[in-house]
Parts: C-alpha cells; sequence; structure tokens
C-alpha cells in the first residue's frame, strides 16, 4: 500500500551515524552525481515532477534551474524552520536520518553549482541542530563535504544555523534576512533568491523534505518516482497527523491516498468514535475541510480543486467536541502574533481579525461581525508582502464561510445567556432601586 | 560606475497613453500621465522600494494578482488600471487599516493640513471604519531626541525613518521593537538619537508620529509661507526652504536639488535657523564708547566706520569670512582697491596660492561634480572630513558606495566617519598633506621615492601604495574630493608645492583631461569660499583668477602685520579670525594693536567682543539676498524670507555706503545691481543674472561664457623634498579638527545647545597607554606654556604620534596651541589632569 522511500529505514537504530547510512548505501548516490553532468541533474529533478515540500509546491527542477550559470558565489539553503502549526516531519527526518538530506543538499549543491550551503533550522530544535552538526562533521571527516569533494574538485562548505524563534523566518525571504543577521522580514519579491539572494547572491532555497527527496530520486531513477503517486503530484509524501486521531505521528505515503484512508486507516480514526468537525489537511494555514471530504485525495490538485492546499503536509484534525470559533481564535491568534509587522494588511489585519473573534468567543458580538470579518480576511489575501496574511486570512474565511451556522449560533447562545445574567444582576439591583424610591 | 543611459518607452494608465523613461517606477512614471498613485513607503530617496504599505496596489494587464506601483518598473506596452474595483477595494482597505489603530487627533496635530496620511485617506479612503475594537495605545509623546519627538500611536509603520537610519546616513540607530501590530520605532537601547542628519526623519514621516521639538505647536499649515533659499553655513549650500509665520522663520525644509543635496539637511542647517531669534543677536549698530560696545545709530556707526578707514591711509587688512555672499565679497574688494587704497585682504584662514595654481584646480576640465561622487569608479576623499566640513556631501558618498559600488578611499590624518564605507583608509601626519600628496603621486605614477615620501607624511608606505594601486586600476571616472586644509600650510612654496602635487597625481588619473564624471572637488574651509576666490577676495588674485596689479598680504601676514604695527585698521567681513583662524596668539594680539577695527557679524563673538570700533549687523541666513558659488561651480540664489530686524541695512549697503562716504562711486542700488556688476567682472560669470540662476542654480561651466576662463598655470614643480612630518620624540603632533556642531548659530541656538562641543584630544590607545591615560579621563595640553583642557577620546583608528583638538572652543582651541612659526610643525604634550 505505501511504498517507502524517506522512512524506508528511518526507526534502524544508529542511522544518524555515517556508518550505518553508508552500510543502507548511503552516499553512492552523491558520488554518483558529482559524475554527473550538471544539467542532467536537474532534468531528472524535473522528470520526476518533484514539487516543493515546504508549502507551495513549486517544481523544483524548476526552482533549481533559473539559478544563473557561471562562476561566482551561490548558495543553497536548506528551509528546516519547519513552524507551521501541525508540521513536524522535518524534525524526524533530522533526527533520525540527518545523512539523506546532506547528501541531498551535496547533490542539490552540485547541481546549481553552489558553494556554500546553509540549514536555517528552527531555534527549538536544538537536538535536532545538533545532530546535524555532528553528521556534517561526519561528512566532512569523510570527504564528502570541503574544498575538493571526492577529488573531483568539486567545493561545498555547509552550516547550520539556529533562528531564533519567529515563524515568519520560514518564509524564504525572510529567512534570508534572518539569516544575514538582520530583522527577519520578507522581502519585496522580484527580485527573486535564484537571482538574489542571500547575500545578494544567486540563491537555491528548498524544504529538508524536498532536499532529502532528491536523494531518493536519484536511487530509484526518475521514471519510477514519477510513477508513484498520482499525475502533477507525483512520488511520496510525509504527512504530519495530529489532532483528535487515535494515533498520531508522520507517515510517508504515496500522492492520491484519500483524506479517509490517512484519519481512519494509518491514523486509527477519531478517539472515541466522534464525528470529524473540520480538518486542515495541510497545516493551520490551509482551509478548512469538513467531514464531506474526507474522500479526497491527498494530492496538489485535487485539495486545490477543493479550493484548499497540501502544504507542508499536516493534518490537523479536530472532531465534534471542540469548538470552532475557538479553533479560530486559536489560528488567529498565532498569526496575529507571528506577524512581522512590515505590511500594512497583514499586521492590521490579522490583529483586527483576532480582536473581532475573540469578541464573538465572549459573546458581544452580532452575525453582522462575520460579514466584516469575511470582508477583511478577503482584502488581505493576494495583497500582502509575503503570504503569511493569507495563512490566516485563509483558514478562518474557510471556517467563517463553512461554519457560519456554528458561529451564529454561539454569537446567540451567548447573547441568551448575556442577557439572562444582566436580568438576573438588574432584578437584584431592583430591590436597591425600590429602596431608594420608597425613601 | 558609468550613468545609465535610459529609453522611453509608452504605455497605458487607466486609458492614457503616457512616454516615460525605461525602468521608472510605475507610481512615479503615472506622475506623467497625471494619474496619482497614492503611496506612504515609498520614497526613492531611501533606496529601492520595499512595498510595505501596500497603499499603491494597482492592476496590471497579464498579472493576476495587484502589483505595488511603488516597485513595478514599467515597461513598453504595459496597461495599467489604477481605477478598477479590485484596486479601489484594496486602496480602501488599506486606509481602512491604517486609520485602525492611527488616532483621530488631526486637529490637536502638527502634520494636520500637511499630512500624506489625512490627504490619502481624503482621497482613496471609504470614509468610514467599522473597527469597534479598542485601539493600540503607547505613551505619548515621547523624545526621541532633544530634536525630535515621537508619536507611536500616530505612527503607520511605513518605516521610513528606520530605513533613513540604517540605509542613508547609515547611523545604524533606529530599529523596529517587537513584531506585528505591537511594532513600534525607537533606538535599540533607548538612548536618544543623536545624529548629523537626524532631522530628516521629521520630512519623510508621512504622519504626524516623528514631529520637530522646535517646531512642535508654532503654527499649523494655514498659517505659514514656504520661502526658498540656499543655506551658507557649510559649502554644501543646501537648498532649503524656510518656513514663515508672521514674517518669522519657524522651519526649514529642505528644497531637492539632486545636483546640491539629494533632498537631505544635516540638523545644523534645519534647526540653525533659531539663532535668529535669540537676544544675544546683534541687532543694531554697536560702537566702542569708554570701552563698552554701545548701540549707535547709522549714521554714527558709518561715520565711526569711514573715519576708521579714512585715518589709516590705506593701512587696512581686510578678511572675508566664508558665509559672504558673492555681493558681500565683492564690494568689500572695492572697497579696499578703489578707495581705501589696500591690497590686503583675504578670504582664506591660511595658505596662498598663486592665481595660475587657483585657475589650474578650479579649470572646469578638473572640475568634479556632486552628482559625479555617485557614479565614479572610485573616489578619493583627501584631507577632509566630508561629515564635518560639508555634511550632506557625506549622504552622497554613502549612496554612492552602498547603491552604486563606487569604490572609495579615504586619506586624512584624523579618523574618518567614512571609513568603515572605505575599501582602503590611509592615515597621515596632521599637517603633512604635502608630503602625503608627494607621495600620493609617486605612488599612482610608479616613480620616486614612494616609501620615502609615504614615510616623510607619516603613512605606511604599503598603504600608499595600495591607494595608488587601487586609484589607477579603479577606472576611468576617478573623484578626488579634497579640503582646502591640503593647501593651508603657512609657507607659501609648501602650500604651492601641495597643490601641484595634487594636480599632478591627478593628471596621471585623467582626471583634467576634461571626460565627463572626474575630477576634483574642493571643499573650502568657508561656506562661499569658491564665490570668494573667483571674485578674486584674496590678496594675490585678481576678478576671474586674473593676475593682479599688485599683490598685497595674505590673512596671516596681515595677522603679522596688525600684530607688528604696519597694519592699523582691520575690516571683518562675517568672521572673527581669534574664534576660528588658525594662530589665535598672533589675531589676539594683531585685533588689541590694530587702533581701528570693523566688524559685521551677527554675535559678539570673543575678538569682536573685545576688540570691535564699530560693530554692523549681519543678516542672518533667511534675511539675506545676493549670490553665492559652490564647490563644483553652482551660483546659488539666495532670497531673503523674512525681513531684516526694524531699521537694519543690509551688509551690500553697508559696504556701498563706506564705499561713497570715502568719496567712491556709487553704483548699487540694489543687491541685484551688485551682482549685474560683479558678473561683469569675472568672465566667465559674464551676463549672469538672478532670473537665469532661478531656483537650483547654473553651472559657470555650463554656461558659454566659461570659455573665458584663464589658462592655468601650475608654475615650476618643487625640486625640494617635501616637509617632513616632524617625528613626535615623546611629544605629539597637534592636529584640529572643527566639528559640524562648532559654530556660533549651534552655539545659540536653543534647540541645538546641547551640541555644542566641548574640548576633546582624541589619541591612539597606545599612546594613551604610555601616558597612562584613560578613555574619559580629564587631561592637559600643553605647548610652550600654554594648556589647553580636554576629555581623553581614544581611538583606535587615530595615528600614533598624532593629537586631535577640536576648534573654535576660544582659548581651549586647538588654535591656542599652534607654533607661529611657518617652518615648525605644532608639537604638544598630554598628560593627565
Amino acid at each position: 500500500m505505501t511504498n517507502h522511500l524517506l522512512f524506508e529505514n528511518i526507526d534502524e537504530p544508529g542511522l544518524a551515524s555515517i556508518e550505518v547510512y553508508k552500510r543502507r548505501g548511503g552516499y553512492q548516490m552523491a558520488e554518483q552525481a558529482l559524475a554527473m553532468a550538471r544539467d542532467s541533474i536537474i532534468t531528472s529533478l524535473k522528470d520526476s515532477g518533484l514539487r516543493g515540500r515546504g508549502g507551495a509546491g513549486f517544481p523544483t527542477g524548476l526552482k533549481a534551474s533559473f539559478i544563473p550559470q557561471g562562476k561566482m558565489d551561490k548558495y543553497l539553503v536548506c528551509n528546516a524552520d519547519e513552524s507551521e502549526p501541525g508540521t513536524f516531519k522535518d524534525r524526524e527526518l533530522m533526527q533520525k536520518n540527518p545523512h539523506s538530506l546532506i547528501e541531498g543538499m551535496i547533490i542539490a549543491a552540485y547541481a546549481v553549482g553552489a558553494n556554500k550551503a546553509f540549514i536555517f533550522i528552527r531555534g527549538e530544535y536544538v537536538q535536532q541542530a545538533e545532530i546535524l552538526e555532528k553528521a556534517i562533521e561526519e561528512a566532512k571527516a569523510a570527504g564528502y563535504i570541503g574544498s575538493n569533494i571526492l577529488g573531483r574538485g568539486v567545493e561545498l562548505d555547509m552550516w547550520v544555523h539556529r533562528g531564533a524563534g519567529a515563524y515568519i523566518c520560514g518564509e524564504e525571504t525572510g529567512l534570508l534576512d534572518a539569516l544575514e543577521g538582520r530583522r527577519g522580514n520578507p522581502r519585496l519579491k522580484p527580485p527573486f533568491p535564484a537571482n538574489q539572494g542571500l547575500y545578494q547572491g544567486p540563491t537555491l532555497i528548498n524544504n529538508v523534505e524536498t532536499l532529502t527527496a532528491i536523494t531518493y530520486i536519484l536511487k530509484v531513477g526518475a521514471d519510477a518516482y514519477k510513477a508513484m503517486g498520482v499525475e502533477k503530484s507525483s512520488g511520496t509524501k510525509l504527512i504530519s497527523v495530529s489532532g483528535n486521531v487515535r494515533r498520531p505521528g508522520n507517515y510517508e505515503i504515496e500522492m492520491g491516498m484519500t483524506g479517509r484512508d490517512i484519519i481512519y486507516g494509518l491514523a486509527g480514526g477519531i478517539e472515541e468514535d466522534r464525528e470529524v468537525l473540520l480538518w486542515f489537511p495541510g497545516g493551520s494555514s490551509s482551509p478548512v475541510l469538513t467531514k464531506d471530504d474526507l474522500d479526497l485525495p491527498y494530492d496538489y490538485d485535487s485539495l486545490a480543486g477543493a479550493k484548499t492546499m497540501l502544504g507542508s503536509g499536516a493534518i490537523i484534525v479536530a472532531d465534534d467536541s471542540n469548538s470552532v470559533v475557538d479553533i479560530a481564535v486559536k489560528t488567529a491568534s498565532f498569526y496575529k502574533h507571528e506577524s512581522c509587522g512590515k505590511c500594512t494588511p497583514c499586521r492590521e489585519g490579522t490583529s483586527w481579525t483576532t480582536k473581532m473573534l475573540k469578541r464573538i468567543q465572549s459573546g458581544e458580538a452580532t452575525p453582522m461581525d462575520l460579514d466584516v470579518i469575511s470582508s477583511v480576511c478577503e482584502q488581505i489575501m493576494g495583497n500582502c508582502l509575503c503570504v503569511l496574511g493569507d495563512a490566516m486570512a485563509m483558514p478562518v474565511a474557510s471556517m467563517v464561510t463553512k461554519f457560519r451556522p456554528h458561529f451564529e449560533a454561539h454569537i446567540e447562545q451567548a447573547r441568551v445567556a448575556n442577557e439572562a445574567r444582566l436580568l438576573a444582576e438588574l432584578s437584584a439591583q431592583g430591590n436597591v432601586l425600590q429602596g431608594i424610591a420608597a425613601d | 560606475m558609468p550613468r545609465p543611459e535610459i529609453e522611453q518607452i509608452t504605455f497605458t494608465v487607466d486609458g492614457r497613453t503616457v512616454e516615460a523613461p525605461a525602468g521608472t517606477m510605475l507610481a512615479d512614471a503615472a506622475k506623467l500621465g497625471d494619474v496619482d498613485i497614492p503611496v506612504f513607503c515609498y520614497e526613492p530617496k531611501l533606496g529601492a522600494p520595499v512595498g510595505a504599505c501596500r497603499m499603491c496596489l494597482v492592476e496590471v494587464e497579464g498579472i493576476p494578482k495587484l502589483q505595488t506601483a511603488c516597485s513595478t518598473p514599467v515597461r513598453d506596452g504595459m496597461v495599467v488600471d489604477t481605477q478598477s474595483d479590485r484596486v479601489k477595494g484594496a486602496q480602501e482597505s488599506v486606509v481602512e487599516f491604517l486609520l485602525l489603530n492611527h488616532p483621530l487627533d488631526c486637529p490637536v496635530c502638527d502634520k494636520g493640513g500637511e499630512c500624506p496620511l489625512q490627504d490619502i485617506s481624503f482621497g482613496w479612503g471609504r470614509g468610514e471604519t467599522r473597527f469597534q475594537e479598542p485601539k493600540r495605545h503607547f505613551q505619548k509623546p515621547v523624545e526621541l531626541s532633544p530634536l525630535v519627538a515621537i508619536d507611536r500611536e500616530r505612527c503607520i509603520l511605513c518605516y521610513r525613518c528606520v530605513r533613513f537610519s540604517q540605509e542613508v546616513s547609515e547611523d545604524y540607530q533606529l530599529v523596529l521593537h517587537e513584531r506585528g501590530a505591537d511594532t513600534f520605532v525607537g533606538t535599540f537601547d533607548g538612548h536618544p538619537y543623536v545624529a548629523p542628519f537626524s532631522g530628516n526623519i521629521i520630512e519623510l514621516c508621512p504622519v504626524g508620529a516623528l514631529t520637530s521639538q522646535a517646531y512642535r505647536f508654532r503654527a499649523r499649515p494655514w498659517d505659514i509661507e514656504q520661502s526658498g533659499s540656499v543655506c551658507t553655513m557649510c559649502p554644501g549650500q543646501c537648498n532649503v526652504s524656510y518656513t514663515v509665520r508672521d514674517d518669522r522663520v519657524v522651519r526649514v525644509l529642505n528644497r531637492e536639488n539632486d545636483a546640491v543635496d539629494d533632498g537631505w539637511l544635516c540638523d545644523r542647517g534645519r534647526f540653525a535657523y533659531q539663532s535668529t531669534y535669540v537676544d544675544e543677536r546683534v541687532s543694531g549698530p554697536l560702537v566702542r564708547e569708554g570701552g563698552e560696545l554701545v548701540p549707535a545709530s547709522w549714521d554714527r556707526a558709518l561715520a565711526t566706520a569711514a573715519g576708521i578707514l579714512d585715518a589709516a591711509d590705506g593701512r587696512v587688512g581686510a578678511l572675508a569670512g566664508g558665509t559672504s555672499s558673492n555681493e558681500d565679497g565683492w564690494l568689500l574688494r572695492r572697497l579696499m582697491t578703489e578707495v581705501v587704497g589696500s591690497r590686503d585682504f583675504d578670504s582664506r584662514p591660511a595658505g596662498v596660492l598663486s592665481a595660475g595654481l587657483q585657475a589650474a584646480l578650479d579649470a572646469p576640465e578638473a572640475q568634479a561634480t556632486v552628482t559625479d561622487l555617485e557614479w565614479a569608479d572610485a573616489v578619493l576623499v583627501l584631507d577632509t572630513e566630508p561629515v564635518d566640513d560639508m555634511p550632506v556631501l557625506d549622504l552622497r558618498l554613502r549612496k554612492g558606495v552602498r547603491r552604486h559600488g563606487v569604490r572609495l578611499a579615504v586619506a586624512t590624518s584624523r579618523p574618518s566617519a567614512l571609513d568603515p564605507n572605505a575599501e582602503l583608509s590611509v592615515r597621515f601626519a596632521p599637517g603633512a598633506g604635502e608630503a602625503f600628496a608627494c607621495a600620493l603621486d609617486a605612488a599612482i605614477g610608479g616613480v620616486g621615492d614612494v616609501g620615502g615620501l609615504a614615510r616623510a607624511a607619516g603613512a605606511e608606505p604599503e598603504a600608499v601604495e595600495a591607494l595608488g594601486r587601487m586609484l589607477r586600476e579603479a577606472g576611468k571616472d576617478v573623484v578626488i574630493v579634497w579640503g582646502e586644509r591640503l593647501t593651508h600650510a603657512a609657507d607659501p612654496a609648501r602650500a604651492a608645492n601641495a597643490a601641484r602635487a595634487l594636480l599632478k597625481a591627478s593628471g596621471r588619473l585623467g582626471l583634467l583631461d576634461g571626460h565627463q564624471g572626474s575630477g576634483l572637488l574642493q571643499v573650502p574651509t568657508g561656506g562661499n569660499g569658491r564665490g570668494l576666490r573667483e571674485l578674486g577676495v584674496l590678496p594675490n588674485v585678481g576678478p576671474g583668477y586674473s593676475e593682479p596689479a599688485k599683490i598685497g598680504r595674505s590673512s596671516r601676514e596681515i595677522a603679522a602685520a596688525a600684530a607688528a604695527g604696519e597694519i592699523d585698521a582691520l575690516h571683518l567681513l562675517h568672521v572673527d579670525p581669534v574664534a576660528s583662524f588658525p594662530d589665535r596668539a598672533r589675531w589676539s594680539s594683531a585685533l588689541a594693536n590694530a587702533t581701528g577695527v570693523i566688524a559685521h557679524a551677527s554675535f559678539l563673538t570673543e575678538g569682536v567682543l573685545q576688540h570691535a570700533d564699530v560693530v554692523f549687523p549681519s543678516e542672518a541666513g533667511a534675511e539675506k539676498e545676493g549670490t553665492v558659488t559652490h564647490p563644483d561651480g553652482r551660483l546659488q540664489r539666495l532670497r531673503p524670507a523674512v525681513g531684516k530686524p526694524e531699521g537694519t541695512l543690509p551688509t551690500w549697503q553697508v559696504l556701498s555706503h563706506l564705499i561713497t562716504a570715502l568719496g567712491g562711486r556709487a553704483t548699487a542700488l540694489t543687491s541685484m545691481m551688485v551682482t549685474t556688476e560683479l558678473a561683469e567682472a569675472v568672465p566667465f560669470y559674464a551676463g549672469i543674472t538672478h532670473d537665469e540662476i532661478g531656483g537650483f542654480g547654473v553651472r559657470w561651466q555650463e554656461r558659454e561664457a566659461s570659455a573665458a576662463f584663464p589658462a592655468g598655470d601650475t608654475g615650476p614643480f618643487s625640486l625640494d623634498a617635501p616637509l617632513a612630518a616632524a617625528s613626535p620624540n615623546g611629544a605629539l603632533r597637534l592636529g584640529s579638527f572643527k566639528s559640524v556642531w562648532s559654530s556660533p548659530e549651534v552655539a545659540h541656538a536653543p534647540a541645538l545647545k546641547f551640541l555644542a562641543p566641548k574640548q576633546r584630544a582624541e589619541l591612539n590607545p597606545d599612546d594613551a597607554a604610555e601616558r597612562g591615560i584613560r578613555h574619559g579621563q580629564r587631561v592637559l595640553v600643553k605647548a610652550d606654556g600654554t594648556t589647553v583642557g580636554a576629555t581623553a577620546h581614544l581611538r583606535t583608528a587615530s595615528p600614533r604620534g598624532s593629537v586631535f583638538l577640536e576648534t573654535g572652543l576660544g582659548d581651549q582651541s586647538a588654535t591656542a596651541l599652534q607654533n607661529p612659526e611657518p617652518t615648525v610643525p605644532s608639537m604638544v604634550t598630554v598628560e593627565s589632569a
């Protein structure tokens, strides 16, 4: 049923060490790649149909082909900031199989001619950063990283850089600013990182899973990889399933598996056999789906067809014991807190939306506020400097649209409760008032 | 880097076909078709657009998402819509978003009435809000610095001010704190934002968040008028616009002139207007009576002054200060040559160069312009500190390096603020400019004893070699920005030799062959130094660098002659040599010995207060009419923005009265007539009028009359070895500097007073360690029985064996310690107090 690539030997003890990794055939692809023409690697990537696993799903081979030719400092940056709520696949990959990432980076760096590589890892991943640093040292000692890799005259140096805990540093240009030592704010695009990225040099930025997948694409061949999954969403995908499921965790699936097979199959169904209220298919920034959407195939295009996205592959399941209002508040609050503040719609829009949702939550709203939320979200979407604003607006707008009766019921209940409380208070004061009148 | 060539393209905006230079951002290009696209964060002066405020979203055909017009360059055939429903929706919501947390305090806000946020809210906003939540609150207003108040509630976080601090002035003080809707502007650790150019953020702010402490609540926009002129406090001659209320200047704004100032002002230029309205200002004529200066009638003051000049019988010395306009300088010259009969006048504090040499240095072929600094392949800053001597130039040099990759080299004695931007910084001993220029020439030419010359200059031979190599290999466009100080040597032969070496080195780099984009740019000591020397307000130069019939005494010789009793009367035009010229002691005795001293002054500085017999009030900047000449040859016009204090005469009129009182010919009834007169006298100014100069000035090099510029004559190159810098040998060489804050205007403007410098002794930490001196402690600097107290300021970039003191601090100035003998360098000892 599932065909494991990235997670093939993931639970093998000691896989994080170079000995075990090499025993499992590690670094053979790097050696093979260095003997290939650079173009043919990029062609393989294009043929494999691999799309970026960080969230945007941009074709990896095409992105690599944007890096200009010529001799200059070029950079490869691995985005290991993994800060999208619900996402924890890269963490396991880096912790258990760091060399597969390093090998993928060596291949990618060679393919685009990058001589400096950085792994920007989120600050909280202390253990993983240490594992990666150790693995890089091992790879250096084994001659896979250095000024003359395997005697082929290929140069590559690699560093691990720990972030300081901002979601926005997972946005590629914000990441570059943070890596350069500035405040992590997204940059205006164009220029795109492929032309002017890190230190104004050509830069290829990819997610951990994407870079790791490169190793396995070379291993099984572009055609075999392409044969996995479905049209336009080839290969396997690591997914992180969390929320009200019996077996939360990371799974490697072939693209095209249905949501039902994932949630009820791999993840063991819902606790206490409750019903699914809603589920985020691709991290907390994806528009939510309902139980009616469970049979959607899990791939880029099917999800896009359902007006949501595959994103980082983080499936968050909320069952019907939850209130959609609370989920909306939680989601909006996160993005409000993480907005960098550079552009107006995101800075003000996320803050305003959160304030309105909290007012709904505390029962001080009217259904008209839901219209204002929808309109604010609509004006955030597509009008921001980066996608953080959309990341709040999309799920919140989808919740307000799909669960409007829930919101209205909450508002009505709260109104009734507030009214009852006020009446009780008033009647308690009534005695006092009568007493005054009697004077 | 050569300036890019730009072709015109055609595009369509809101159905109008518009021609625009290719690559122009849509926000600017649309204006050419009279389409206004609202912006907040976009300000081309700040560099590349950031697309942060999202106010300028427009629809571009073929692109699905709305695009920010500030960052979208126009292309041929582009079709742009700024009026569609989508665009309107986005504009309305950005305005709504920005107003969510913006207080509705326009009626009490300084910006109200001239506020882009107000205008854009009216023009592009929805006119109502749907926001019912509480607004964001901050403590307000708070002091960002003694000059700037910040109201964080009004801030719309366009972060123009932060970008200015980070990317234009590069003082790196302003930052954004916190994140998202909690973001606010401040300095890193809350210290006041004090920097030479800090006031620019007030003008950059598109809302009332950053306001001038000096202007706050002084006027509303409907009370005021703007009046354009030029600031003459330094050679930068920035174009300014005075804000006038009830015939008083209440504010100074920049009046953008790309060729001069790029739209920036230094804080001195921005706030010094306050000194116009202080009690200390001389507001009417004074004469000395019983040892005291007392107010007198104009008739009496003019008669007294005429009497002094008459009685001296030609034994008169005159000095023209740097802020003198061309008209003032010209009339002083006429007074001296035609009526008084003296050739002893000067406009330079020290040093003499022949007419031929001056002409060679100022020749149109050798002239670099301010904009050349931005596009040159390499720029050498030689013996000048731009941020002190010509502040706005500092920003231009930073811009060139940052945006166009100009290779910058700095060669100075004292560490420069530009060192961090420079590819190469070379230090030489203070006063050893001549030897350094010779070493540089040798290094560029690859001839002569570079090592020996460099050592004579107290510089490292390898560094000089590297500098020579860098300039030689940089490309064809090289600009040398050099300070007049290089030619201040007391010995005229030495001064000339320094100039010749500079010319020789420039010739080797092709700076003198007249190709555009390269050349020399001299930073004179006085604000209008160039104008005064072109008019011949020099002892040995006639108008237009002609050879005069008779050569008179230079300022240094005037001092000596007056001290020795050979000159009876001194006429000081906007200058106090005791306070600001080298060799303070000699000037003190010169003024004391003179039987009559006439001064034109705004403030009673020490020399004027103690020795002047007649004081005429000088006009303040905003009261002045006339012309000045920028260091790159641009004639600029001063227009009076406000009237003079009641009963006051302008300086040109005072000088005219003196000329006629002494039997001279009356020629000028207006300031403009003086301009006409001097334009006739200087061949290459021929025919220039106020109208032609206009609002942005005109470079005489670009007029036909420039053909009349005389041929330069550098004279024979001296075969003498240049004067070697003194070996410290236990003592320290004395270097001096005049900080941007050292001027009477700063000392008297209430807002700027806190910046008035206190004496500090800058020295290398190793020299300090040898003397047991710690940073910040009091030290005594001594020479020949004179002692100056200072605070020790240790700088690792300061060269060993030298100490630097500030000038302009009365008897605590560096000038108090300078050696009067022309051939002996000034040496001092430094010890703990």
